[in-house]
């Protein structure tokens, strides 16, 4: 067997392994009743918009209506769902297997650890790009059915893998923390930890750059990891339709950024992988947790 | 005791060592095992038997030191080492979101069996661990004993040519302790070799033909099952019941050749021997010479768990 058909077979693994988590049909039903909840909103302010609705507000309600979709699309990703689904996919990816003792099954069979560490980890991003089209598929046919007509439908591919490459990072970064502290509980909250902190952090230098207009507070929240997971795919939109994301969300610098946030996407998923995969070559395989 | 490295072993461990910090949980263990042996591994709680399986299966990687699986390094080619190896770990969790078939077919898939070969070994497998029952049942609802026999079953899927078990029938009732006794001494007469990782001395003494010992890390002993018994025995002892002790008799027993001393309590006499060799035969003529009526003569051989004491205490 060569190491294609391994890593596929821990791939199918943890599909299972995943799936047999009520958690994950949890957060995955939640990220459809939000995206339902939107849809309810705008469908209301498009059918029975109120009489003292601001007129600016009227009229980028006009502009977005043929772009529903991508609203709609998006939605998971602008709400933090996506993110928080992926830390919880791969947050206990690697850390369950060390606490329970079956790492050691596992890497008793003849697999090398890395075919078993990238098995995991596609594993996870195989189930990333599921529920990533189950959310682009819910959203679309939402938008198409009840706003339609709706342009640029040629870019949902476009959109569909914008949003897998964005939720690499905390992917990455939950998978590191899984296989660096092999504890599962630990893992979750660094990993959400982080993911909160760099929101937080960003919000603050937002706020500061607002009173004080200094750039400087913008390009470095640009460093933090949140920025490219959460822009990037609303980058992508606004570079392909030339449309800003939501009704109110004033345009961005469109390519620039977009070239920005895709690199640091690479950067930090290229990092979170080397550290875990130094951590798993490099150390002993955790006995079972008593 | 230092192995070379041979290829004809099929489980070969040199000079392995293994800190965990500053803790030396194994100091230069060196064994071979054989094809068709039955190897028992015996130890006190903490003494590294754990730690050399682990580190036989490339989970651990020695500070000093080398293992070889059928010729091969573990820790550095495990695609190769591990092919043939079949391996229960001791109390295992198993995955709970797989029922027993899955889980077996799963395993079968790492070792890259057919689809076809897969379904036969399964049912075979739980069929010969007695599971056939609960094979399509979760293993979430199976009892401690039952997720043991299907650990033996995974380790068994790849029709292994090692096997490696640690503590195979902890959790297991004496039937199926017995069944799987069977089992292991089956499969050393179809030429695998059996390592078996146990506290259960008289398992070990019934089932394996060659044993090593372990204590704080190091190798007591380390050789067929016959040699430790003789090894570690300091002298042989007849016990003898007899209707009425004389003095007579006593002092009479006492001035023979070949024995030591002779203990009497009540109508029993403890005669230690100075060689180990059955003297029955010559001790029963001189009590009978002496008109002593004799009701029961017992050779007291030493056991596997007295050699295994005195190992522990530096009796070698």
């Amino acid at each position: 067997m060569n190491a294609l058909r391994r890593v596929a077979v821990i791939i199918g693994y943890e599909w299972r392994r995943a799936l047999a988590k009520k958690w994950f049909f949890a957060l995955v039903i939640l990220a459809f009743a939000i995206q339902v909840l939107v849809f309810v909103v705008f469908n209301f302010l498009f059918t029975n918009p109120p009489a003292n609705l601001p007129p600016f507000i009227r009229n980028a309600l006009g502009q977005i209506k043929p772009f529903m979709w991508t609203v709609e699309v998006l939605i998971p990703q602008l709400f933090f769902m996506m993110p928080l689904i992926v830390i919880m996919i791969a947050g206990g990816s690697m850390s369950e297997e060390y606490e329970q003792g079956t790492s050691d099954i596992l890497l008793s069979k003849p697999i090398t650890k890395l075919e078993y560490m990238t098995g995991k980890y596609l594993g996870g991003l195989s189930l990333l790009s599921f529920v990533a089209a189950l959310t682009t598929i819910l959203g679309a046919v939402l938008a198409i059915a009840f706003f339609s007509p709706q342009e640029s439908l040629q870019f949902i591919p476009h959109i569909y893998l914008a949003i897998v490459y964005s939720n690499l990072v905390f992917l990455s970064l939950a998978f590191m923390f899984s296989e660096v502290l092999r504890r599962t509980t630990l893992s979750y909250f660094s990993a959400i930890g982080v993911f909160i902190a760099s929101i937080v952090i960003s919000g603050v230098l937002s706020a500061v750059y607002s009173f004080t207009w200094e750039q400087l507070y913008l390009d470095v929240s640009k460093w933090l990891p949140d920025w490219g997971a959460t822009n990037f795919s609303s980058f992508v939109r606004e570079k392909l339709m030339n449309v800003p994301v939501t009704p109110l969300t004033p345009s961005t610098q469109g390519g620039s950024d977009l070239l920005l946030a895709g690199a640091f996407i690479a950067a930090y998923t290229a990092i979170f992988i080397l550290v875990a995969t130094i951590r798993i070559v490099r150390s002993d395989v955790t006995k079972k947790a008593a | 005791m230092v192995h070379a490295l041979s290829s004809q072993s099929v489980i070969a461990t040199s000079n392995l060592t293994k800190f965990y910090g500053d803790f030396k949980a194994l100091d230069s263990v060196s064994f071979a095992v054989e094809k068709g042996w039955v190897y028992g591994y015996l130890g006190p709680n903490g003494a590294g038997k754990t730690t050399t399986i682990r580190t036989m299966l490339g989970l651990l990687k020695p500070d000093q030191g080398e293992v070889q699986i059928t010729g091969i390094n573990p820790s550095k080619d495990p695609v190769h080492a591990l092919q043939s190896l079949g391996y229960a770990p001791e109390l295992p969790t198993l995955q709970t979101f797989f029922t027993g078939e899955q889980l077996l077919d799963f395993m079968g898939k790492m070792f890259g069996l057919a689809t076809q070969a897969r379904k036969e070994r399964i049912k075979q497998l739980l069929d010969l661990v007695g599971l056939k029952e609960w094979g399509d049942k979760k293993i979430g609802n199976y009892s401690k004993g039952m997720v043991q026999k299907l650990s033996v079953a995974l380790a068994l899927i790849n029709d292994p040519v090692v096997l490696i078990m640690d503590e195979p029938t902890i959790g297991m009732d004496p039937e199926a302790t017995a069944h799987f006794r069977n089992i292991f001494t089956t499969l050393s007469k179809q030429g695998k070799t059996v390592f078996i990782s146990s506290h259960l001395l008289d398992e070990v003494q019934r089932i394996c033909t060659h044993v090593g010992m372990i204590n704080k890390g190091r190798m007591v002993f380390d050789g067929p099952i016959a040699q430790v018994i003789e090894a570690f025995t300091q002298q042989w002892v007849i016990e003898a019941e007899l209707k009425k002790v004389t003095k007579n008799m006593l002092s009479a027993l006492k001035k023979l050749d070949y024995v030591k001393d002779v203990k009497a309590e009540g109508n029993k006499l403890k005669i230690e021997l100075k060689e180990k060799k059955d003297f029955r035969g010559e001790i029963s003529s001189e009590i009978f010479k002496r008109k002593g009526v004799l009701l029961s003569l017992n050779l007291h051989k030493i056991t596997l768990e007295d050699a295994y004491l005195r190992a522990l205490k530096g009796g070698q």
